[in-house]
Formats: structure tokens, sequence, C-alpha cells
């Protein structure tokens, strides 16, 4: 086959992939567009000036206990302490003015946080933003771009100068050691330093990983999360220990307790013996604590209902405590897979009082857990409209949906609860499209379905006098009900030829057949004059 | 293409220069006290080749513009092409000496120039650390960049279609592939989305430049 006859049947579906990826592409912009304009159109209605109703000091006290925070003792005694909101926010924590009640709501103590003469236990909290480094802030930094990607780098220092740096290698999932010259030290991956490639084991996708400056040394130390482990590296000692690993399930959320050896961060908490602490919850929702000084290993179950999101540790040297705040205002797990099911069963329950509570356990050495106190409290009702009206850029929205492929819905509908998980993973382009199908797929609407027939009618019409061949009509058919208006503009940017009227039949007929589809009537030819004569012989 | 390679060059190794000196006095400067934890952001860097990577992409794109002109447009605006084709050459052995001759604009050009840096930056009397191979890599995407450009100008250049219609979709297709690239943090990706691209662009300028009236 030449290469003017194969290149045509490779030209012509690369010349369609092209187009509609183009037209969708300008499509969704439009359709943003057009959504952004809506949301800046709309004027925000500003609510009646509500008259302030009068309160008793009985409903102020008992506001002022549900805006407390709920601290226990290390004994198990629950206080509610409140912090006046009067109190500049860039002041130090110890200079805010604080109230301190019972259970009973009874006064204990009032004055500056410094002051107060009671030490409450502190918790494990998951590492901060600006405190940890995750998998798609990772990416982020080894995205192409055209200053490059940024490798992840740690040095090794003495005060006055580097001495090392070993740079993270993301598709061998190891570190690389340099000296101050230039030279390769070697490598650092799950099983430890080595001065050999091959013999240099990955550390495996990583998930999380946050960095410190131990006391007394200028080099960082990094807790390293994967799938599956937990690592502390230490760089200048080229130590790697494995503080967790979970043999089947992943690991689905990794906080921490003291554990890294940094100067104290409140002097309230420095009076408790804590021990250090890492808890890392799989996805079987089984808690596994990991505690150091001395080394303990501990695994906690807890019921399927409970907001194991909310769950907090911290162990002391003569116990471990769990800390379990709940809410009735918690979606039920059923629908929590449906956002549009989930936001009706919302605005059901909103305008009814709810309670919160918080309960305090201790964890015994088989990991079972001993309830040691609870404390309720009532949210009342929210006063006003019970549902919200939608705001009209939504329905701009819906509108301007209508226009999108209904492949979006089908898309949407494959992939399922996955789809929330796909657009935080993988690759850009993946999330990117994934956000956009979501955004703007047109919910399986008739709308959507009826514009769709209407453009494959206005197809069927432009193209049935100017159709080569049967299946390719049907083709263009489909393919305007499959991709809506990116599709009616393909065809048109692929197909749109001239008609003329036949001089046989007198209807439409496209130049690019030589017979009429109709009558079958050639092509009018030119008539015959001098020149032709010479020009045929 | 001798221009282009002088200004990346000129321009590249002033920057890494200049570079060599501000690392050398910058890591010293990093913000890591005993007993904090250390904001993780810290811990990345730019490559010292950074700016020279910039001007890598601008040259690149902006060589693949003025070859895919000069090329494919100017011969229809001087009407020439009748002229090259009514030689005794094929038109697939014309086509193919305008695309060998534009890789090895870019491969002479800009890969030689990006080789030298990428070495002279490897020299462990400039940086501490030599740049990551991946740096190498991804300057050699930045280079096929530039050819999918001149494939996108070629094929908008040969389009017959109206400039407000479908004649821009070649150039819109490049710059479509350019955003995808600059999407990716996995190189196998880029470089599918490379390959894509030029297969569908040089499919299309085969198929319209064997078919169509000049």
């Amino acid at each position: 086959m030449k290469l003017i006859d194969s290149s045509k049947h490779v030209a012509g579906p690369t010349k369609i992939f092209m187009t509609v990826l183009i037209l969708l592409i300008a499509v969704g912009v439009l359709q943003v567009f057009i959504v952004q304009i809506a949301i800046l159109w709309q004027t925000p209605s500003r609510a009646a000036p509500m008259k302030p109703k009068k309160v008793s000091d009985q409903e102020k006290h008992l506001e002022k206990i549900r805006n407390s925070a709920k601290q226990f003792l290390p004994e198990g005694t629950i206080h509610l302490v409140y912090e006046f909101s009067d109190t500049p926010t860039f002041s130090p924590d110890d200079q805010k003015q604080q109230e301190v009640y019972d259970a009973n709501g009874s006064l204990l103590w009032s004055g500056l946080q410094k002051n107060r003469p009671y030490e409450y236990l502190s918790w494990t909290e998951v590492p901060s933003g600006n405190e940890k480094l995750d998998e798609q802030r990772m990416k982020q930094i080894y995205t192409i771009t055209p200053e490059f990607s940024r490798p992840l780098e740690i040095p090794v220092r003495s005060r006055e100068k580097i001495q090392q740096v070993w740079r993270y290698d993301p598709t061998r999932q190891l570190f690389v050691g340099y000296r101050a010259d230039g030279t390769n030290i070697g490598y650092i991956g799950s099983t430890g330093f080595t001065d050999s490639k091959s013999r240099a084991k990955p550390f495996g996708t990583l998930k999380m990983f946050t960095a410190w400056c131990p006391q007394g040394s200028f080099s960082p130390t990094l807790l390293w999360q994967t799938s599956k482990r937990v690592y502390e590296i230490n760089f200048e000692k080229q130590q790697v220990q494995l503080i967790f690993e979970s043999t089947k399930e992943n690991i689905k959320q990794m906080s921490l307790h003291k554990w890294r050896d940094i100067r104290p961060e409140t002097p309230q908490d420095s009076k408790i013996p804590y021990q250090p602490l890492i808890m890392c919850r799989t996805e079987d929702n089984k808690h596994h604590l990991i505690m150091k000084n001395p080394d303990e290993k501990m695994t906690v179950t807890v019921d399927d209902d409970w907001w194991c999101e909310a769950l907090s540790f911290t162990a002391t040297t003569q116990d471990i405590f769990l800390m379990r705040p709940d809410t009735e205002r918690r979606v039920p797990s059923a629908l929590r897979k449906s956002p549009r099911l989930a936001l009706e069963w919302l605005r059901k329950v909103r305008s009814k009082p709810y309670k919160q509570w918080i309960e305090l356990y201790r964890v015994d050495d088989q990991g079972e857990l001993n309830l040691l106190n609870r404390y309720d409290w009532t949210i009342p009702a929210r006063p006003g409209s019970v549902v919200e009206a939608s705001p009209p850029w939504l329905k701009v929205k819906h509108y301007a949906c209508q226009f999108s492929s209904p492949l979006y819905d089908l898309t949407w509908y494959l992939l399922g609860g996955e789809f929330r998980a796909l657009s935080s993973r993988d690759n850009d382009l993946i999330s990117g499209f994934a956000d956009m199908v979501r955004e703007l797929r047109p919910g399986n609407s008739i709308l959507n379905w009826l514009l769709a027939l209407a453009m494959a009618g206005f197809v069927f019409r432009h193209g049935w006098p100017r159709q080569t061949s049967r299946p390719k009509l049907i083709f263009w058919l489909a393919f305007t009900l499959v991709f809506n208006l990116a599709g009616l503009l393909t065809y048109l940017a692929l197909n749109h030829t001239p008609i003329i009227k036949c001089s046989s039949c007198g209807r439409s007929r496209c130049l690019a057949q030589v017979n009429c589809l109709r009558c079958g009537a050639e092509l009018p030819a030119p008539k015959r004059r001098k020149l032709d004569l010479i020009l045929n012989t | 293409m001798l221009l282009a390679a002088i200004i990346f060059l000129a321009i590249g190794g002033f920057s890494l220069r200049a570079q060599a000196y501000f690392v050398q006095s910058n890591w010293l400067s990093w913000g890591l006290s005993p007993g904090s934890v250390v904001e993780p952001y810290r811990l990345t860097h730019y490559s010292p080749l950074a700016i020279t990577g910039i001007w890598l992409v601008i040259t690149s794109i902006g060589l693949g513009l003025a070859l895919g002109v000069r090329h494919f447009l100017i011969p229809l605006f001087t009407r020439t092409w009748p002229f090259l084709l009514h030689r005794s050459a094929s038109r697939q052995m014309i086509l193919g000496a305008k695309l060998t001759a534009a890789t090895i604009a870019f491969v002479v050009s800009l890969g030689s120039v990006w080789i030298g840096l990428y070495w002279y930056a490897c020299r462990s009397e400039l940086f501490m650390v030599p740049p990551p191979v991946r740096v190498f890599i991804e300057g050699w995407l930045f280079i096929v960049l530039g050819l999918v450009v001149y494939l996108g100008t070629a094929m908008t250049a040969l389009s017959k279609a109206r400039w407000y219609t479908t004649k821009i979709l070649g150039l819109a297709f490049a710059m479509v592939v350019i955003c995808m690239i600059f999407l990716q943090w996995r190189l196998s990706w880029a470089l599918a989305m490379v390959i894509i691209g030029v297969v569908v662009l040089l499919s299309q300028i085969i198929d319209t430049f064997l078919n169509r009236e000049f």
C-alpha cells in the first residue's frame, strides 16, 4: 500500500480525535466562563437585620458551656475551658483569658491561661499542612514545569557547612547520597544504608512524610510513611528504623504525639509524663499504637459506627487514653456515598436540636476500652429558614451543563464511589479530567438527551444531501449523540461542503459525489466550446 | 537555527554561572535549627538549571514556530510551492526533507547546547550535587515540544480552511499537548503525550501534503 493511501486511514481518525478534543475543551471553557459570569452577576441578597434577641443569663451560661473546649485531667475528670473571644488574635496562648467550669457548669477558676492551675491531657494530631508533604504535594513538586521538577534534598550539616546531601529518587523510591565534593556516598532504602545500587531496596510509594531537626542536630530526620509502613530515617547516622508495618491493610491515617524530639510545644504539658506515640489507623479501622521509651505496641479495635477520623490517643507512663468526640449530626454511613442524599439528610435534620458528646476511655493492656467519663451537651436548632433556596447561578450551571457530552454521566456512573478518590489521585491529567466530569456532567437530564437528539436531527438534515456513504452519515449521527455540542461542531468542522441544486431533479446535492443521491444524475458538465475540441484531441 | 543556538547558549550559560554563585551562598542559609519541625518545602530545591530550562522552552517553541512558518507558510504567501513541487523530487521526498531538516535543527542547535550546559552543571566545582538525570530528560522533552509546535504550525499552514475556523486547530492542538505535558509528574506519561501529539499531527500533515492542491 502506498503512503498516499495508507495516510488516509490514519489521518481521518486522528483528525476527528484532534478536533473533538479541542472542541470538548473549548465547550468546557465556555461553560465554566458562563457559570463564572453568572456567579459574578448574582448580587448578594442581604438578609434583613435580625433584631437582637434578649438572652437570659441562664441561656448565656449554657452557650458558654457549649462553646467551651472539653478537656480531661490525667485522672479522667472533665473540665470545660472557655476562652474569651475578645482576646487579641495575635496574643500568645498563655496570655489568653480563660474560665474553667466543671461538668455541672460551676465556675472553678478564672484568669490568664499561663496561671491556670490545671494541666490537661494533650492528644495525637495529624501533622498540619505545613509540617508534612503528602503524596499529592510530592507529585506537585515533581511536576514538569519550565523550571524543571524540584527534587527533594536532605542536607546533613554541621553548624557551619553542609557535609552531605541525600536526594530522593522517585523512580527508584530511595535516597542517593552525595558528599560535599560531589562524589557518591551510597543509597538509603527500606533496608537501610548500602553502597551498592543493586542492594538498595525501595521504600515503596510515599504517602506522607514529616521532618524535624532533633535537639542538638542541624540535620533533618524524616518520618516516612508509605502505603503499609512507617520508617524513621536518620541521615546523619545513615540509619533507617522500621516503626510500623501493616501486613494486609493500607495505612489510612497517621497521627503523632510527642514523637519528634523537638523543643516542648507548650510549657503546660511538660509535667505529665507522656510516652512518645504514633497512631496508625489502617483501612480495617484498627488503631495501631506505637510507643517508645519503653518500646511498646498495641492494637485497638473500635466499633464500626464510631467516627474514626475524630478519635485521638495519648499515652503516659501509667496509662493509655482514647478520646472520642461524636455528634448526632453525622451523616449516616449509608448516605455518605451520595452527596445528594447526604445534603437532603442534612437539610432534614437542620431544623432540629441535636446532641454532641465526648467520651474518655482508658485502654488496658489487651487493647480493651474502659469508659472513664462522658459529657453530653445539646446544640439548639438554628433559627431561620429550614431549607435554603439554591442560588440562581446553580440554575445557570444546570442549563450550561446540558450541552456537555452524556459520556461524562456514563463515566461518572461507571466509576461510582471511586470518583472522589480519583480526583485526588494519580496524575493531574486524570484528576483534572475527573474534576471536569464532576463539575460539567449533565446529570442524566432529559433536556440533555433532547438537545443531543435535536443536534443529531440537524446533522441528519445537513448531512443527507452531502453524504458520500450511508455508514459515514450514521457514524456522524451517533457521534453527535455521544458528544453533544462538541460532536455537532466537530461534524460541521470536518464535513461542511457546499451544495448545489441538481440540474436533473432540482433538489440539493453535494459536489463531492458524482451521482445525485436522489435521481442518480451525474454532475452537470460545462457546455463544449471550440477550445475543448483541441484539448480532447 | 544558529541564532537559536547562540541565544540559548549565551543566556543559559550566563544564568548557570550566576546560579552557581547563588546556590553556593544560599545553601548555607537554610533555616534548619536544632529541636524544630522542618517545613518539608524547605527540603525541595529548584535545579541550578531552572532558569536555563525556561529559556530552553522559549527558544524551542520559538524555533518550532519560526521553522514551521518558514517551511510551510511563507511558500504559500510567495506562491512558490508549485516551483518546488514540479521538480523531479516526489512530494514524499520534499516533505521528508523538510521534516528531517527541522529535526536536525532541533537536535543540533538546542540538543547539543543542552548537553553542553548539563555537562557543565555536573562539574563538582560548580555545584555540590550534580543535577538529577531527570532534569536532563526533561530538557530533551522541552526540545521535542518545539518539534510539536513545528508540526502544529505546519498543520495550520497546510490546512485549506479559513483562519477563523479550523485552520488554527493544528497550533491549538500543539498548545494542548504542551499544557498536558506540563501537568505531568511522570516522565513516561509526558513521553506518551509527546508521542500521541507527534503521531496525530504528523499523520495529518502527511495526508494533507500528499493530497492537497497548491
